[in-house]
């Protein structure tokens, strides 16, 4: 508990800096790499995405067997998002699914509530999300979360609040509340789980930026000892200028929705069970 | 009958009557409405008001905003996704002297004013011009600039289709656009007349010759069309133009004016500029390059449309950006991403 206190009071030190740079693009995609920004797609721009999650690259389940990963898919999401507004982005997208739930459609909705800016004084920027998750596959074995004995079973929910700082041109930092809610859970678990969650960007060039996010679900059941790890992700981001933003990245989470990646990260990466992963967002303008 | 005769000679007398005609005055007037006082009228550039939906605030609105707003307060469509007309085009005098128009000056003058410095002509006294598209504008845009050369609404139509990128015109917006370009005509206060040519244009007089020089006179004071020569980029551009000094403050003024106009937040492009050394250090890296998104590449042959990417810059020309406000620019460039 004490390097996440640690961490907590260094961000909330960072937040505390004064802005002295345009605010424009606290991170440059709607993702940081498996957590949300607070940034919105403007008005009328239609995002197209691609993520992927391949397999453990080192320990048992990685090496060259299946090289080092690249032969295995841990998910797979495809999916579109549009700019309502300038503050409002709606999406829906197909993840593969790591857990026990899978071939989930995945329907999201995201509100800019405030803007950094350093004109009229405002210090960060805040966004709230709201995903909504239904799986799709057959029913599972008795027993198991994919036994779905009703339909309300195979829904999941998520909501967060999101407070991001950029806090040079250089550097931009987030922190995020969040409550996930499982329609169905282990005995042992409870339905609702709240998590915080932290990312950071450093821009390199104009068009290289490292990033680097984590949640801590708040939980005594999501310990290391009954095999939950908190999802850590590093990334390298590469604008090319024309709204089209590719990442690589390495993530020891094998789900890519917040309804996966959050409650159901048991990959440690102590043990080599992180993988390479990709994102491609591809904007267009449709008015 | 004797009443009916004498009328008639009444009415003849009143035909060879030869009225003065009064000064022009200076003040306040359209260059328009003195030259219709003298008799130069050009009723085709006028807006058809008869048809409905018709009005200044629509054709502002469609200038502005891309779209125009019907009398029941609904939006049209908007015209472009990509741009609006004042994405390369100001609304607002943007030369000191009309008759003389010079980029450098034009960039002083846009900075002292806090307008920016574009690639397109200002539309305040476009309807002031008698062409359009001219010059190197039919090697861009070829047979299309033909119907637009001489007249206004087929110039605001191409502009609307092939610059913009947007959808046609209806007929109504392009007489609202009209309507409201005929707000911003110039004015006679505009125009740099020397103490002898005011005289001249204060005199009342009914002569032909002295009219004939009235309108001499004003037309003199403004251009009739806004030029357009294409330059291509320096051949070794690692050294650009060659003779050339530049001035990085200058470079700043185009900078701040013209590239960040179009780029800042993302405005009018998905690339996005603006005053951190990431935005310097990535220009100077492909200015010096036979690259594309070079400084030279984009500023003299601007970025092509392509078919699934509408959005595209349109170049400078001579008459908008000189050698030497580009090498100064460049410089800016360079210092500021040491």
């Amino acid at each position: 508990m004490k390097p996440i206190l640690h961490t907590l009071i260094f961000l909330f030190l960072a937040f505390s800096l004064k802005g002295q740079y345009n605010v424009f693009q606290t991170f440059k995609d709607t993702r940081v790499i498996n957590v949300h920004s607070t940034e919105i797609l403007k008005a009328g721009r239609l995002d197209f995405r691609v993520g992927h999650r391949f397999g453990d690259m080192a320990g048992d389940a990685g090496g060259w067997a299946n090289f080092y990963g690249l032969e295995n898919a841990s998910d797979v999401k495809i999916g579109f998002e549009y700019g309502i507004s300038d503050k409002m982005m709606i999406g829906i997208n197909r993840t593969k699914g790591s857990s026990d739930l899978r071939q989930n459609l995945n329907a999201l909705v995201k509100f800019k509530l405030m803007h950094q800016d350093v004109g009229t004084g405002t210090p960060f920027s805040l966004a709230v999300l709201g995903i909504s998750s239904y799986s799709t596959m057959p029913s599972g074995a008795p027993g198991t979360l994919s036994e779905f004995q009703k339909g309300v079973h195979r829904a999941s929910y998520h909501g967060s609040f999101i407070v991001s700082k950029k806090v040079s041109y250089r550097f931009s930092l987030q922190l995020s509340g969040a409550w996930t809610y499982r329609n169905l859970v282990q005995q042992s678990d409870r339905n609702d789980l709240v998590s915080i969650g932290a990312a950071a960007r450093f821009q390199m060039t104009k068009s290289l930026g490292l990033l680097v996010d984590t949640n801590f679900p708040v939980s005594d059941f999501r310990t290391s000892e009954n095999g939950f790890y908190n999802p850590i992700g590093f990334g390298l981001e590469w604008d090319t200028g024309g709204g089209h933003i590719f990442q690589l990245n390495l993530t020891n989470s094998t789900g890519i929705s917040e309804t996966d990646f959050i409650p159901y990260t048991r990959s440690s990466w102590g043990d080599g069970e992180f993988r390479l992963g990709f994102t491609i967002s591809r904007q267009f303008t449709l008015n | 009958m004797k009443s009916f005769v004498l009328f008639f000679v009444f009415c003849l007398t009143l035909f060879f009557v030869n009225y003065e005609t009064e000064g022009i005055s200076l003040a306040n007037a359209s260059v328009a409405s003195a030259l219709e006082d003298l008799g130069v009228y050009d009723e085709a550039k006028k807006p058809n008001y008869t048809l409905k939906n018709v009005s200044v605030e629509a054709g502002e609105n469609l200038v502005k905003n891309g779209f125009g707003v019907k009398p029941s307060g609904k939006k049209t469509k908007k015209q472009s996704k990509h741009f609006v007309c004042t994405s390369c085009h100001n609304v607002v005098k943007e030369d000191i002297d009309l008759s003389n128009p010079d980029p450098q000056s034009r960039l002083e003058y846009s900075y002292e004013v806090g307008i920016p410095f574009l690639q397109g002509t200002t539309l305040y006294g476009a309807v002031n011009r008698t062409t359009y598209y001219n010059g190197d504008y039919d090697k861009k845009y070829g047979d299309l600039v033909k119907p637009a050369r001489n007249n206004i609404r087929e110039a605001i139509q191409l502009c609307a289709v092939e610059c913009a990128q947007g959808r046609e015109l209806a007929k109504w917006e392009i007489e609202s656009i009209l309507a409201y370009l005929w707000t911003i005509d110039l004015k006679m206060t505009d125009l740099i007349f020397t103490p002898q040519e005011v005289s001249v244009l204060e005199t009342s007089s009914s002569s032909k010759e002295v009219k004939q020089n009235k309108v001499d006179i004003i037309k003199s004071k403004y251009l009739k069309l806004a030029d357009a020569h294409f330059v291509i980029p320096p051949f070794d551009r690692s050294q650009g133009y060659e003779g050339i000094t530049p001035d990085p403050f200058n470079g700043k003024l185009v900078y701040e004016q013209s590239c960040l106009h179009c780029h800042e937040n993302q405005k009018y492009s998905y690339l996005h500029l603006d005053n951190t050394l990431h935005s310097f250090k990535y220009l100077k890296r492909k200015t010096t390059r036979y690259h594309p998104h070079s400084l030279y590449q984009v500023t003299r042959w601007g970025v092509p449309v392509r078919s699934w990417k509408k959005s595209y810059m349109p170049q400078y020309t001579e008459e908008k950006l000189t050698n030497q406000q580009l090498e100064d620019l460049r410089a800016y460039i360079f210092e500021q991403a040491k």
